[in-house]
């Protein structure tokens, strides 16, 4: 009996250590949306929210288009303006869920509708490290340019991202669907004035 | 097959022991502060995490979008509020439960030698195995709507809480009591 429960209570730790190790997948910030705003619409531009409550028709758009309907009524950009009032960026923030966690990509846009700039700010804990390898591998540069319409599949096509593994591939293939959401949406929703 | 006696056991078991106990209270230090970080320690905010927020159904909708711009202020972008949805609670429950039932079944073996009389020692170890069970129960049933069940998840994390201490208490008394007193116990 004493060696059965020594045995047992030497082997105590373990789950102790799993409870810590093996915690749910939170949702990590991997660039703060401020962040992406200052780094990426002009310095000293005035900024705006720009908030689309959603109606049936562009629900309707949308799930014919990009294959999904908003979890959220709300789509919001983020715009730069300068003095004059012309917009110089447009900010959108476009959410993908997985049975992971969510993945969220800040996408800004030109005033011609192309991407200046996509950034991963939004991970969990477990697809953090998979997420920052497919960044690493110079994927986000690859949608620089962008617009709606383009194959977001031909950045999932350099030998860079292909040699990335299983996960780190499949997460590049979640950032690149997000893009391609992004720029649906901004082509649906966005307008000038 | 008969109770063993923590007091009289090898110094090995008593040393096993504790150290498992210390070593859970200190993983329980970093679950406090992961839920007090992630979920929040109020019914509110534990529900705001919890209960899935309503589908957009495009019935109630009016035909057209409605646009509105207005100047931002930065501090308006907040940090958003940690939500756990279906798929991820599934992904948290098939782990949790099974080490919650693991730790529950490691403190039972240590209570059956601590010499509680049987009514106490099957409150604990009932205890010990209920508030783990319960706690995922009160997120399912919050994850079906049910905010109401945010109470249940928080009584059952203080409830583990609670097992701990007193299992920990019952231990350090077992282990730190001199074969003397012991002997005059028992």
């Amino acid at each position: 009996m004493s060696n059965r429960l020594h045995r047992s209570l030497a082997l105590a730790a373990l789950p102790a250590m799993l409870l810590t190790a093996a915690h749910p997948t939170p949702v990590v910030e991997l660039v703060k949306k401020v962040e992406v705003l200052r780094q990426t619409l002009p310095e000293g531009d005035k900024l705006f929210v720009r908030t689309i409550q959603l109606g049936k028709d562009d629900v309707t758009r949308i799930e014919q288009e990009a294959h999904y309907t908003p979890d959220d009524p709300d789509v919001r950009f983020y715009l730069g303006k300068d003095g004059g009032g012309a917009v110089n960026g447009v900010v959108l923030f476009a959410q993908t869920n997985t049975k992971h966690g969510p993945v969220e990509v800040g996408l800004t846009f030109r005033p011609d509708g192309a991407l200046s700039s996509a950034i991963v700010t939004k991970a969990t804990v477990e697809t953090k490290p998979w997420v920052l390898k497919a960044v690493r591998a110079g994927l986000m540069r690859e949608f620089e340019g962008m617009q709606y319409g383009g194959d977001v599949g031909v950045p999932l096509m350099r030998h860079e991202v292909t040699d990335l593994g299983h996960m780190p591939h499949y997460m590049a293939e979640v950032i690149a669907a997000t893009v391609e959401r992004g720029l649906i949406l901004h082509h649906l929703l966005y307008r000038e004035s | 097959m008969g109770l063993y006696d923590l007091r009289r056991a090898d110094s090995s078991v008593k040393l096993g022991a504790i150290l498992f106990l210390l070593v859970l209270g200190y993983a329980y230090v970093f679950a406090f502060l992961m839920v007090k970080t992630w979920a929040g320690l109020t019914p509110e905010a534990v529900q705001a995490t919890y209960v899935p927020a309503p589908r957009l159904e495009a019935e109630g909708l009016p035909d057209a979008s409605v646009t509105t711009t207005e100047p931002l202020d930065l501090r308006d972008i907040g940090q958003e509020r940690h939500t756990v949805d279906r798929s991820l609670l599934i992904q948290d429950s098939h782990i949790h439960i099974m080490i919650f039932s693991i730790v529950a079944a490691l403190q039972t073996l240590i209570i059956l030698g601590l010499g509680w009389p049987a009514w106490w020692r099957h409150t604990v170890i009932v205890t010990a195995f209920a508030c783990g069970a319960l706690d995922f129960a009160g997120q399912w049933l919050m994850q079906f709507g049910l905010g109401g069940f945010a109470f249940l998840t928080i009584v059952s994390g203080w409830g583990m809480v609670a097992v701990y201490l007193v299992v920990l208490f019952g231990t350090a008394r077992a282990v730190l009591a001199r074969p003397s007193a012991v002997e005059t116990l028992s």
